[in-house]
């Protein structure tokens, strides 16, 4: 039995999907679980219910999908060239995403806890930088108002 | 004179509800400054006036800023204006 384990090899994946269903923690978790892995570790976005003042009633997102989908490859390669991480799944939801549910799920696995948390933590921010998503906001008062990142690398100026 | 070609130019976002449509062909140089493509873009567009100073280009999905570089574009190639990202 201690052979078959040592010979188990096991492929890293980046597994990146967008979807206008609902997004499932479980699921997103499953799919880097790895018995080489003693931790996985997970950012789950939501829709908040306010911005300044407003009450926000859902979000909408869209994306520029290949190219969304290629940055998202790089972060994956820039994350394995940093970190020692086995799989990593970014999940994205598309269209309205409201109050409470994910927009986005970001699932790694490593063998140890620091690279995991680590690479999440730049995935998502590497994420609101660069990768074409983007959201608008619908408020109760039925106006709506096309979001913009901080962490965005162009448009500085507001 | 220098010729030109036939390229796709992809809207999202605020750009998208500003010229009312997602993507539409036009004949431009096959030479030509990314701020001289974002003029004629403009022109057909007078609205995008209002985002010209936030948006960025991605020609065959790398970003260009809207500046002196020079771009080759090819038939066919895809050019997306692409407003301030907000993902995540």
């Amino acid at each position: 039995l201690l052979k078959d384990m040592d010979k188990v090899e096991e492929t890293s994946k980046d597994i990146i999907k967008f979807t206008a269903e609902k997004l499932s923690v479980d699921d997103v978790s499953q799919l880097v679980t790895s018995p080489l892995c003693g931790a996985i570790s997970l950012f789950v976005g939501t829709t908040r219910n306010n911005f300044e003042g407003k009450k926000v009633i859902s979000l909408e997102y869209e994306a520029y999908l290949p190219m969304a989908e290629n940055e998202i490859r790089k972060i994956c390669s820039d994350i394995r060239q940093k970190w020692p991480v086995k799989h990593i799944a970014v999940f994205h939801r598309l269209g309205l995403v409201p109050v409470s549910e994910a927009s986005i799920i970001i699932a790694v696995s490593s063998a140890h806890r620091a690279a995991s948390l680590e690479a999440v933590t730049y995935a998502i921010d590497t994420l609101k930088a660069r990768v074409p998503i983007w959201k608008k906001e619908l408020y109760e008062e039925s106006s709506s108002s096309w979001k913009r990142n901080k962490e965005c690398f162009w448009a500085t100026n507001s | 004179m220098v010729p030109r070609c036939q390229v796709e130019i992809l809207y999202f976002a605020k750009s998208a509800e500003i010229t009312g449509v997602r993507s539409e062909t036009i004949s431009v140089p096959q030479e030509i400054k990314a701020l001289q493509l974002w003029n004629e873009i403009e022109t057909r567009h007078p609205g995008l006036a209002d985002v010209r100073n936030q948006v960025i280009f991605a020609v065959r999905q790398e970003y260009v800023e809207l500046g002196d570089q020079l771009l080759l574009l090819h038939p066919g190639d895809e050019i997306a204006i692409i407003p301030p990202i907000s993902g995540g």
